[in-house]
Formats: C-alpha cells, sequence, structure tokens
C-alpha cells in the first residue's frame, strides 16, 4: 500500500471515529442534561427506559428516525434540506481540528484528524460557519417565526464572534503562535493560561455560551416568544440534526476552552509522582476537561434566566467587546513594556480587572439594563411607548 | 495540483450560480461557495492565516449580513419587472470588459516582491507575522485609510437610518419634550475592528 493511501484510509478512521464518539456524546449528554436539571430542580427526570434510563437516547434516536418527516409547503425544498446538514456537517468538522495528546501519541500516530497552521483561527473561522445551518433553516422554513428566530440568532452570533475572537487576541499575543499544539506547549512550561488571562477567559466563556445558543443567551429558540424559534417547523431527523448540532458545538466549544486555557491534553503534572508519565496520556485528560466544561453548561442553564434581546445586544457591544478590546490593550502594553518583570504581574493585573467588574457589577449593570421609564414615573403618558431600539 | 484546480472549478460554478439565480438568497449561497473556494485556494497555497481570514470576514460575517438584508427586506422573491435603470446591460458589459482587461494586465506585468518559495516559507507556520508585518509597514497608510472609510461608513449609516426621539401626541419634534428617562443612545458597532 503506497504511504499516501494508508496516510488517507487513517486519517479517514480518525475522522470516523471523532465523528462516532461525538454522536454518542450527545446522545448521553441529553440523558445526562435531563437528568441533572431534574436533580437541580428535584424532579426524578427520565428514569423509565433501561435501568437509570440508560436506554432513553436509543428509544429517542429510534423515535426521530422513524417519525414522520414533514414536509413544508412554503418551504423552499433544497435549502430547507440543506440547512441541517450545513449545521451538523460545520460542527463535527470543528472538532477534528483538536489536538487530543502529544504528536504521535496514538499508536504512533497523531491525535488530531486534521492539522492547519492558522489553529484556532481556522477553528474559529469553521465555527462561524455553523451560523449558515440555523439561518438558513429558519428562512427556508417559509414560515413568520422561524424567520424572526435566525434573524435573532444571527445577529446574536455575529455580535458575539466579535467579543469572542478579541478575548483571545491577548492569549494569542503570549504564546506567539496560533496553532492548539504551541499554545498547550506553552502552557505546559509556563502554567495554564487561566492563570495569566482570567479576564480574557471570563470574556472567552461567555462569548462561548452565546456562540453555542445555550441558557442564558438561547435566544434563538426562546419558546415564549417564537415557539421554537428556527427549529419550528422541523421534525423527525432534520430536527434531531440541529440538536446534534448544537451539543457538538458545545462539545466544540468546551474542547476549545480546555485547550486554550486549562492546559489542554497535558494533566497536571504533580501526578508524575505517582504514575510516571501520566500527564501526557493521550484523550484521557481532554475527555476530563470537557466533561467538566459541559457539566458547567448544563449548571448554568439550570441557574440562571435568559436575556431579554435588547438586554443580549447591549451587553455584547457595550460590555464585552471594550473589555476584549481593554484586556487586548493591556496585555500588549505588559508586553511591550515590562516584558522582563515575568508573566506573574500580569496575572495579577487580570485577576484584579476581573474582581473589579465582579465588584462593580450593579454599577455597570446599568449599560446594558438602562430603565427606560417605563416604571412609576410613566404617568404622564401611558398610551405611547417610548420606542427605541 | 488536482485540489487547485478543482476548487478553482467550484469558485468558478458558484460565481456562475451568483449571477444567473433567480432567488436571491440562491444566489448569495451561491456566493458563498466562491467565497469558501477562494479560500481553499489559498490554504492550498499554504496561506492559511489568509484562508481563515477570508473564511471568518467575508464568509462568516458579512454574506451573513447579506442574507440578513435580503431576508429583512423580503428581497428573496424573483425579480421580474424590467430594470428601471436604461442601457443597464451594456454599461455592465462595458464595465465588465475594462475589469477584465484591468486583471489581465495586471496578472501578465505582475512581479513577484519575492521569490514564491520565499514567500511561501514566510507564510508557514500559521502566525500572522509575515502578513502583520507588511501590513503594518509598507502598507501601513492604505491600511489606516481604509479603516478611516469603514468607520466614516459607519457614522454614516447610522446618521441614515437615526431616527428622531418618539415625542408624546401633539408635540413636534421641534419642540421636544424631556422624557422620564432619557433614551438610551444608539451606539455605532465598531466594525472596523474586524474588518
Amino acid at each position: 500500500m503506497p504511504d499516501w493511501l494508508a496516510a488517507l484510509l487513517i486519517t479517514l478512521l480518525k475522522g470516523v471515529l471523532v465523528a462516532l464518539a461525538l454522536l454518542t456524546t450527545f446522545a448521553y449528554m441529553t440523558l445526562i442534561e435531563r437528568r441533572l436539571l431534574a436533580r437541580m430542580q428535584i424532579r426524578l427526570g427520565p428514569n423509565r427506559v433501561g435501568p437509570l434510563g440508560l436506554l432513553q437516547p436509543l428509544a429517542d434516536a429510534i423515535k426521530s428516525i422513524f417519525k414522520e418527516d414533514l414536509r413544508v409547503t412554503m418551504a423552499d425544498k433544497l435549502v430547507y434540506t440543506m440547512a441541517p446538514i450545513v449545521a451538523i456537517g460545520m460542527a463535527l468538522t470543528a472538532f477534528g481540528g483538536i489536538p487530543a495528546g502529544p504528536p504521535g501519541s496514538l499508536f504512533g500516530e497523531n491525535p488530531w484528524v486534521y492539522q492547519l497552521d492558522a489553529g484556532i483561527l481556522a477553528l474559529l473561522a469553521i465555527t462561524s460557519m455553523g451560523v449558515y445551518g440555523i439561518f438558513l433553516g429558519g428562512w427556508a422554513s417559509g414560515s413568520k417565526y422561524p424567520l424572526l428566530g435566525s434573524l435573532r440568532s444571527s445577529a446574536q452570533m455575529i455580535s458575539y464572534e466579535l467579543g469572542m475572537g478579541l478575548s483571545i487576541l491577548g492569549l494569542l499575543m503570549l504564546v506567539g503562535s496560533t496553532a492548539f499544539v504551541n499554545i498547550v506547549e506553552w502552557q505546559a512550561q509556563n502554567g495554564w493560561m487561566v492563570l495569566f488571562q482570567s479576564l480574557g477567559f471570563a470574556l472567552f466563556l461567555v462569548s462561548s455560551f452565546a456562540e453555542v445558543n445555550r441558557t442564558p443567551f438561547d435566544l434563538p429558540e426562546a419558546e415564549q416568544e417564537l415557539v421554537a424559534g428556527y427549529l419550528t417547523e422541523y421534525s423527525a431527523i432534520k430536527w434531531a440534526l440541529f440538536q446534534m448540532a448544537e451539543y457538538v458545538n458545545m462539545i466544540t466549544a468546551s474542547a476549545i476552552m480546555a485547550t486554550l486555557f486549562f492546559g489542554g491534553y497535558r494533566g497536571p503534572v504533580f501526578l508524575e509522582g505517582l504514575v510516571p508519565g501520566i500527564s501526557s496520556w493521550p484523550i484521557v485528560w481532554l475527555v476530563l476537561k470537557i466533561a467538566f466544561f459541559l457539566f458547567l453548561f448544563i449548571w448554568v442553564r439550570g441557574t440562571l434566566p435568559r436575556f431579554r434581546y435588547d438586554q443580549l445586544m447591549r451587553f455584547g457591544w457595550k460590555l464585552l467587546l471594550p473589555l476584549a478590546l481593554a484586556n487586548t490593550m493591556l496585555t500588549a502594553a505588559y508586553l511591550a513594556f515590562a516584558r522582563g518583570a515575568g508573566l506573574w504581574p500580569l496575572a495579577l493585573l487580570s485577576l484584579l480587572g476581573l474582581l473589579a467588574l465582579l465588584a462593580l457589577s450593579d454599577r455597570v449593570r446599568v449599560l446594558w439594563n438602562q430603565p427606560t421609564g417605563r416604571g412609576a414615573a410613566d404617568d404622564s403618558f401611558p398610551a405611547r411607548p417610548l420606542g427605541g431600539d | 495540483m488536482i485540489a487547485f484546480l478543482l476548487l478553482g472549478a467550484l469558485a468558478l460554478v458558484g460565481a456562475v450560480v451568483t449571477v444567473a439565480a433567480r432567488n436571491a438568497v440562491h444566489a448569495a449561497l451561491g456566493l458563498v461557495g466562491t467565497l469558501l473556494s477562494v479560500a481553499g485556494l489559498f490554504a492550498s497555497l499554504s496561506a492559511s492565516f489568509l484562508a481563515a481570514v477570508q473564511v471568518i470576514v467575508y464568509a462568516g460575517a458579512i454574506l451573513v449580513l447579506f442574507l440578513f438584508v435580503i431576508m429583512l427586506l423580503n428581497a428573496h422573491q424573483p425579480v421580474t419587472g424590467r430594470d428601471p435603470v436604461p442601457f443597464v446591460r451594456e454599461l455592465a458589459g462595458i464595465g465588465g470588459v475594462i475589469l477584465a482587461g484591468a486583471l489581465a494586465v495586471i496578472a501578465f506585468s505582475y512581479r513577484d516582491p519575492q521569490p514564491l518559495a520565499q514567500g511561501t516559507a514566510a507564510l508557514r507556520g500559521g502566525t500572522a507575522g509575515a502578513v502583520g508585518e507588511t501590513l503594518l509597514t509598507r502598507f501601513l497608510l492604505p491600511f489606516e485609510a481604509v479603516s478611516v472609510l469603514l468607520l466614516v461608513a459607519i457614522v454614516g449609516a447610522v446618521a441614515l437610518v437615526r431616527r428622531p426621539a418618539p415625542q408624546p401626541d401633539g408635540v413636534t419634534d421641534a419642540e421636544g419634550v424631556a422624557l422620564p428617562g432619557e433614551l438610551p443612545e444608539r451606539t455605532a458597532p465598531e466594525g472596523g475592528v474586524r474588518a
């Protein structure tokens, strides 16, 4: 077998394995989410299908495959079918770029499906294509609520993409490379990035929640206002594909956060004393970190209420973006003028910024939640809405 | 090489769809295809930073805004009426020929500032170093001028769409009335940062 064919087959195999792993994780993620949310809300959750409800995902899968695939009269047939495929395709593609271990550590192969030099930038590019799935799905349904939902979601995702890209600029300046492997190795030498860029991480975390449309940013499918947003006209397997895309995006976002800020595929070094070489085992550490962030996603969903749409926009543009810019400037200035002082003063500065933000949160809240005078002072002309946003 | 030809063909197909499609959304999707293929061309020339930026900025943001406008204005029905502008086909033809001529002149008179192998080697590694250095030293003035241009466009757009604050019944805009709790100022998105 020629070399290129072997390489192609191995890459294909890795791709298929990653896709299968992601889809299985998605299936069980739905179960875990429902059980956890139930626990947080003092209910039982699904526990009838199989022991502890473990067969529930299987039942759901069978149900959505055999359900009737409704065809909407007003739909644009081609785009209507294409949208879920785009959504899941982009979601699955994105994950393949994340390294799960040091080069050559997976039975002599590299533990990633593909690697582009641009690394994190390429990944951001691919995830930014995911907005087309939601956007086109909503439009192609030929119905009002889906259209509204998709317009909202695209505005939201474009807005928060900016904050997301800006919030990692400081990190990229510190590392001096956009490739994931370099970022992870930098962290192996200097300590986890979240220490030095805590403000950047906080901004990135919030933007990630907005990018994957999870509570408190799940406006595209706000049930009370939009039925189910872009999903309204979808049923059966197409609906399931959209759900898959959402969860896979969540997994990818968790993996990105773990890789960029929490040491990626490297485990803690102090365990080396117990089991030599444990910190460079492939896959294990990344999976653990992803699991932690997935739990965080569910936890937040069980805790926070949803933003109002105008609050969402103000939060993104008036708070997140300027802070990300400030973080970038701070890091750049530090690197330009005080590089000799080591990294820890920067860590302290960043942490101070974050703490100041938390302490002042009541003061800055008016930025995105300004009272518009519809309250008690409004008696003089009640009939007319004040307009505005 | 095969990938290059394939992507080139795809880019052309997308471009034709863009022009020929009767539905504005389909046309925009054709354009997305073209832009993605061009990004693939960049990537196959190992300029993966350019490829990523091409996808993030054009396909991921600008085209989404195009689609946004198309959907908001309900412009996705096929256009059946006659063009109100006279001679539009002839003018477009002339413009196209001029553009093609200019591109041909550039293509044949272009000289590499540095040998191709050297340029590729500088771009390899994925860091934006090579691009950034060129952009901020040799092309600093055009670069800054473009950002000012974008800023002007944003300010202009905001000024155009901004309506006077609604007044209570029977009060004209000229007189004005202090509202209980002033309206929040509209803010201009800092689009210039990204593009």
